[in-house]
């Protein structure tokens, strides 16, 4: 089940790092977001730590829907999906190797945007760093596998990339309200302690109950 | 079959005739002015038992969703999106009722410091998506099994969205409106429950007769394919 | 493994309006090779798919041996093979890779060198598939059906793209396996069956002829 899972991220990542544009696209992405959304409250610096927390949270999950986009992508082309269909392997390894995929690229993304987000509205005094990382990853596999499962149930739609964004966002309300609220408490506020962290991971275990009881339905007819 | 059919339509059909009207005459008749509120108070009656209607329509939804994933015959799929699509009309409900409330208490149309109208914000939000994946799927298997695995969802989304706006408001609100709570008066507990009673015969009304009308579509459905001679 | 018995009893599936197959009964004894003959849009994609578990019948049953085919187990599905009109295969990677992540999901092992030798690929094994032309998709997609061994073959028209070469490669593969292997090929070849010596099925317009 964990090989299987392994094998299908690591081809899934191997795809995306021979063809890097994807990749490229939601970095472009996620910089213009946190740009736009600066200006769009009046270029305001001065709108504080809150301002600047909603910033970079909307751009992770905006740019987190973009990356979807792609999932199931080369399986749908190729007619893959029949073949991992009859595998003998569990459905949900499926699911759960491309959701590790789509936090592999996450992560990656954050990589590159934490820094910059930090440099650009924060001079020297930061908020918790640790608080902040714990947060993004809690968030990440939240965002990784809610997106995966809605990925699959908009397979064969025939307005999927309309649809996706749609059915993604909603579901993905309660990770923002926890990320944004950790990273005020990652700012000094009181946020009544690990409550936030708590909440992410807490939504990350519904959630992965919720995909691996209905994995075997997900995919195929 | 007749004994059935009183049971979920007729029934449900003069208990909701009776139970709302009353609901409103209990409510400015007999129950007193809320000593804050005032009239405007009187929503509450309404609002709130549509809002758990509106609840017990989406579980009723999701329910009728794991059944169909494990039995597999139209028929849960049927009730699964018929229920889901009374829960949103009582959930369009709430975000009417809601504002105008909030209006009347607040002067302002949307407060959202009001944890259940920011919660049936992002129910409503979800909901509608239900609806578009639906009708973006052409009908079969595959459709019905995307329904139901995302009806299903529901079941996490609601008491996360509860958790998440409650970590989010204490920060943001902290004063937190609460309607009725423990001390309300006898009168206003009973009007309360009398409400909540019609609004749910009236969703079982609306279930109901959703459902027959959709019953008599397949089978409309069906007979002409055997009359084309494919009777499958 | 032993090669399964498969079994249609009306059998019928229906895409929105359309009824792509008609209650088919059909069964084809262990180890039995047939030849699924009929225009296109008669259904015979549909019933390899049912057939595979890859489609749920809308009514009737599909069974590979004693199971439905759509709620296979693991163990029945190691068994089968199913090349459909795509090649199911992943377009950014090498002949090589492609049959190693296949051979991986099937927790077997084969040289897979050997593999593409015998399908004519031994020279492009290490190239991306991308540049891959029909016929050497066809010619790869083949070699990973046939990899892990399986004991029930569905092929779905594999000889499209294919030049004399292929063809008879895929005559000797099938002829191979009969007798021990279940095979069902859709083809538009009128004389396959008779050069395999085997049974042919017509279907014409959802319906077995």
């Amino acid at each position: 089940m964990i090989g299987a899972a392994l094998a299908i991220a690591r081809v899934k990542l191997v795809l995306e790092i021979r063809r890097r544009e994807v990749i490229f696209a939601m970095l472009l992405f996620i910089a213009a977001t946190i740009v736009i959304v600066h200006f769009a409250l009046s270029g305001d610096t001065g709108a504080g730590n809150r301002a600047a927390a909603g910033m970079l949270w909307a751009a992770i999950v905006f740019t987190a829907v973009l990356g979807l986009l792609r999932t199931f992508a080369a399986e749908h082309e190729g007619g893959v999906l029949d073949a991992l269909l009859l595998a003998p392997i569990d459905r949900a390894a499926i699911w759960l190797g491309t959701a590790l995929a789509q936090f592999g690229f996450l992560v990656v993304i954050e990589l590159v945007a934490v820094p910059v987000w930090w440099a650009l509205f924060f001079q020297g005094d930061g908020p918790s760093v640790g608080t902040v990382v714990l947060a993004l990853l809690l968030a990440d596999i939240g965002i990784a596998l809610v997106g995966t499962l809605s990925a699959a149930l908009a397979l064969g739609a025939r307005t999927r990339d309309v649809l996706l964004p749609v059915l993604v966002l909603p579901l993905l309300i309660p990770v923002i309200l926890g990320g944004v609220t950790a990273t005020y408490g990652a700012f000094g506020e009181d946020v009544g302690g690990l409550r936030p962290l708590g909440f992410l991971a807490l939504y990350d275990l519904v959630f992965i109950a919720l995909a691996w009881g209905t994995s075997e339905h997900l995919l195929g007819d | 079959m007749p004994a059935n059919r009183h049971l979920t339509t007729t029934v449900p059909l003069v208990l909701s005739f009776l139970l709302i009207p009353l609901t409103i005459a209990m409510a400015f008749l007999w129950t007193g002015e809320d000593a804050d509120q005032g009239l405007s108070q009187k929503i509450f009656y309404f609002h709130v038992p549509i809002a758990l209607t509106s609840y017990v329509a989406f579980g009723f939804g999701a329910v009728c969703a794991a059944m169909y994933l494990w039995k597999r015959t139209e028929a849960w799929d049927m009730r699964s999106y018929v229920g889901i699509h009374s829960g949103t009309i009582f959930g369009t409900l709430v975000l009417i009722t809601g504002p105008i409330w909030a209006k009347a208490s607040w002067g302002v149309w949307w407060n959202w410091g009001d944890r259940q109208l920011n919660v049936f914000l992002i129910l409503f939000l979800y909901y509608c998506a239900y609806f578009m994946l639906r009708f973006s799927l052409d009908d079969g298997e595959r459709r019905r099994a995307a329904s139901a695995i995302f009806a299903l969802l529901g079941i996490g989304l609601i008491p996360m969205s509860f958790l998440a706006v409650r970590i989010a408001q204490t920060l943001i609100h902290p004063t937190v409106f609460t309607a009725g709570g423990a001390s309300m008066p006898n009168s206003f507990l009973l009007t309360f429950v009398v409400g909540l009673a019609g609004m749910l015969s009236l969703m079982v009304l609306l279930i109901s007769v959703e459902l027959r009308g959709k019953r008599t579509a397949a089978r409309v459905l069906q007979l002409q394919r055997v009359q084309r001679g494919e009777d499958a | 493994m032993q090669p399964p018995e498969i079994t249609l009893v009306e059998c019928s599936k229906r895409f929105g309006d359309r009824l792509a197959l008609r209650k088919a009964t059909l069964s084809i004894a262990a180890g039995e090779t047939v030849v699924l003959l009929g225009p296109n849009g008669a259904g015979k994609s549909t019933l390899l798919r049912l057939v595979a578990g890859l489609l749920r019948p809308t009514a009737g049953s599909a069974r590979i041996g004693d199971v439905e085919a759509i709620a296979a187990p693991k163990a029945v599905r190691a068994g089968i093979a199913y090349a459909g009109h795509a090649p199911q295969l992943y377009r950014g990677l090498t002949a090589r890779e492609n049959l190693d992540l296949h051979l991986r999901l099937h927790t077997t092992t084969a040289d897979t060198g050997a593999l593409l030798e015998r399908v004519g690929l031994g020279d492009r094994a290490d190239e991306r598939i991308d540049g891959f032309s029909r016929g050497m998709l066809q010619r790869l997609a083949l070699a990973r059906a046939t990899a892990h061994a399986p004991v029930l073959l569905l092929l779905d028209e594999p000889a499209s793209g294919l030049d004399a070469d292929g063809r008879a490669l895929l005559d000797d593969t099938l002829r191979a396996a009969i007798g021990t292997r279940t095979q069902v090929v859709a083809s538009h070849d009128h004389e396959l069956a008779a050069r395999l010596g085997v049974r042919e099925v017509r279907l014409d317009n959802g319906g077995i002829a």
